[in-house]
């Protein structure tokens, strides 16, 4: 059988639903963030899938700057999370109730 | 494409069936002598303290955030790498140069920064001040 | 194939974003070097100041022509430049706002002030990015210092829980969005977004049902992450959670600068994206305009609505801002050139009432402590001026005339009204009910301040001589330009003289 766009473009689909439905169901927000982390990569392997399949560089550049991105952001929103976590010993989204009338 | 699975799995097969054979002929050379500290956790040959499940020294943490980030802006400098001898050859080296040069010029700029606040001190308070409810 | 070293060209079109990266240097050095100096606050407040002056500057120099430079990731054109100009400015009143404030520590402000410049150079890229690839970078350059100004309070649990809900929403708007970048760029087989444009519109007509539901997924998953920046529903709900926790003068900026550049990069990925201006569709064409119009609709009456039931001021105003987005999308889902005008129009005049009001809220809560409404109550015996200002501020949000905010929100609902189509009558008919509801909760806080007795004997609110220079140099404008519009609108018919 031979390996197509297609399959990648199917796998890249099934990673992304994984990562929002993980996104949305899951109360732990270090979870929820692995979760975007699934949906960036999905988005990457869409981009290289099509870069091979076009012929074109501009999606692996766009692939290799999104690394530096993902892993900006990651640290940021863990080092927000080590923060929250360090006061109140828990990184559930329902304990952040604080701002809600 | 003429790229089979089947040889992969072949492949697989015969590596899974010669390691199985290694150590089924192991057992007629090796001697025998059970021991409870045998069948403890290797540990780099030190004898394992407490639960394995413990938080980590966050400062740790930190350290690894740091190598992370530095660690995915070299894969920006990889297009500048990629084009480089092309762009040597038709005598504009002093581009590549440049732009490799800025830019780890920003990201050192920022290491400093950092190092200056006192950030990547190991003795940093990190606990912080109490929360305030 | 090499491009040409001619692509690259462009150096002094980009000069003001150099400058702004100067900037971030030697606010970044100074704040070393000056650690043990007690005028460290103010040299660097100053030289912030300095450095966006300077690009002001720039940008009154930069000729503007819709080439496109960089190989087509930028383009310096007049609406571009205007842009720049707006969020320059907001982010002057942003560091002076961060300096006369209580909430962030001296010690950090050099810190607060290196991240609001990374911030501003984020949207001036923005403004002008012509590119997938640039658009996203610069979004989330945009993104990144925000999540962490917004919890620039340290220890306070409100500011932190405030910003870890911003970056995990954010990181997963910026997810769908990315997924989305990623199927257009399968689709049109490239990042440019006038390319993408074209292949859009073929695909669309001529290609099967399956291609149809990509484009329109593609786009849908897109315009995710611009609905997150601007605050449109359905991704407004950080809006409220993120004003209340974040630090009052971040949140004054946050209000407005993104707002302005999210739009700015929205009107262009619709614009040059699927030809301009939209219009209304070709048979067999997805109706964007009515997907948009259905949009800006949901985001006002939400916004407004849930306005109404607030006490704390702050959260107040993240709901009107919502509103505000709403009246924004609709001109961007009219898409002429009157509706691009009216934007343009709009974001400076949102910039003076929308950072005054936050201005009044921050010097009321520093002298109070409070952020409810009650807290306004007999403002107008205790500090009159504070009370004047915060009324011509909030009566131009609403849109009273004779106030700058009128006029804004003229152009907006005029340019609706142009399209002659009844979908956009319904829509304008919608904003100006809105608009009615919205004068209930912004009169609230003018009633508390005129005609209500504070709970208690209360001292007089003293407001600091730089900030009352700052409000009045908002509230003139906010006063004037509702009389005296032409200058500005002049400016930004000269911005959209050139073609796209």
């Amino acid at each position: 059988m031979e390996v197509g766009l297609t399959h990648y473009l199917l796998l890249a689909a099934a990673v992304f639903l994984v990562g929002m439905v993980g996104f949305i169901v899951r109360r732990n927000t270090l979870i929820m963030l692995m979760c975007v982390e699934l949906m960036l990569s999905a988005a990457n392997l869409v981009f290289v899938a099509f870069s091979r399949e076009l012929g074109d560089e501009a999606g692996h550049v766009f692939v290799l700057m999104n690394f530096a991105v993902a892993a900006a952001e990651v640290a940021i929103g863990l080092a927000i999370l080590m923060e929250i976590f360090r006061r109140r010993r828990s990184v559930d989204a329902d304990d952040l109730n604080t701002l809600m009338e | 494409m003429g790229f089979e699975f089947v040889v992969v799995l072949l492949f697989l097969t015969t590596s899974a069936v010669i390691v199985g054979i290694a150590l089924w002929l192991g057992r007629f050379l090796r001697p025998r002598l059970p021991s409870a500290e045998k069948a403890s956790t290797y540990e780099c040959g030190e004898r394992p303290i407490g639960s394995a499940w413990f938080n980590f020294n966050p400062r740790f943490y930190l350290f690894a955030l740091v190598f992370i980030v530095f660690d995915a802006e070299i894969a920006l400098t990889y297009p500048a790498a990629a084009v480089a001898r092309r762009w040597i050859a038709e005598g504009r080296a002093w581009l590549v140069v440049a732009e490799i040069v800025l830019f780890l010029a920003i990201l050192v700029a920022a290491l400093a920064y950092v190092w200056g606040k006192g950030e990547l001190d190991w003795n940093r308070d990190l606990a912080g001040p109490e929360e305030m409810p | 194939m090499l491009p040409d070293l001619a692509g690259l060209r462009g150096g002094a079109a980009i000069l003001p974003e150099l400058v702004l990266t100067g900037t971030v240097f030697a606010v970044l050095v100074l704040d070393l070097a000056l650690r043990r100096s007690a005028r460290r606050g103010r040299v660097l407040l100053l030289v912030t100041c300095l450095g966006l002056a300077a690009a002001a500057t720039a940008i009154a120099g930069v000729s503007a022509g819709a080439q496109p430079l960089f190989y087509g990731m930028l383009v310096a054109d007049g609406f571009a430049l205007f842009v720049k100009g707006v969020v320059i400015a907001a982010a002057v009143v942003g560091a002076i706002l961060a300096a006369l404030s209580p909430e962030i520590r001296r010690d950090q402000l050099g810190e607060y002030l290196i991240l609001l410049v990374c911030l501003t150079l984020g949207m001036c890229l923005l403004a002008g990015a012509r590119n997938l690839l640039m658009l996203y970078l610069a979004l989330e350059l945009v993104s990144l210092p925000s999540y962490i100004l917004a919890g620039f309070r340290h220890g306070d649990r409100r500011s932190s829980e405030a910003a870890l809900k911003y970056v995990v929403f954010g990181a997963a708007a910026s997810g769908l969005m990315l997924f989305g970048f990623s199927l257009l760029y399968g689709l049109a087989g490239t990042l440019d977004l006038p390319g993408i444009g074209a292949a859009v519109v073929a695909r669309g007509l001529q290609g099967g049902l399956d291609a149809q539901l990509l484009v329109v997924v593609a786009v849908l998953l897109s315009l995710a992450g611009f609905a997150y920046k601007v605050a449109a529903v359905p991704f407004h709900m950080w809006c409220p959670d993120v004003y209340e926790g974040a630090p009052t003068p971040f949140v004054a900026f946050l209000s407005v600068a993104p707002k302005a550049a999210g739009f700015a990069a929205l009107l262009r990925f619709f614009l040059s994206g699927f030809g301009a201006p939209l219009g209304f569709p070709a048979p067999g064409e997805f109706p964007w305009p009515f997907v948009l119009g259905v949009l800006a609709m949901a985001t006002m009456t939400v916004g407004n609505l849930a306005a109404i039931t607030q006490d704390n001021v702050k959260r107040l105003l993240a709901y009107s801002s919502i509103a505000h987005a709403g009246y924004l999308l609709m001109a961007v889902a009219v898409g002429s050139p009157l509706a691009i005008r009216g934007v343009l129009l709009y974001l400076p005049i949102y910039l003076l009432m929308n950072m005054g009001a936050f201005l009044v809220v921050m010097a009321v809560h520093d002298a109070t402590g409070s952020e409810t409404v009650d807290g306004f109550r007999g403002l107008g015996a205790r500090a009159p001026y504070l009370a004047v200002v915060m009324a011509v501020f909030l009566f131009s949000l609403t849109g009273i005339p004779p106030l700058a905010g009128f006029i804004g929100k003229f152009f907006l609902f005029a340019a609706a009204l142009q399209t002659k189509s009844m979908f956009f009558y319904a829509v304008a008919v919608v904003g100006v009910v809105n608009s009615v509801i919205s004068l209930y909760y912004y009169a609230r806080i003018v009633r508390a301040c005129f005609l209500e007795k504070p709970a208690d004997a209360q001292a007089p609110v003293r407001v600091g001589s730089p900030a009352a220079a700052l409000l009045g140099a908002l509230a003139v404008p906010t006063l004037v330009l509702g009389i005296w519009w032409g200058p500005l609108l002049g400016v930004v018919e000269k911005a959209l003289l050139l073609p796209r």
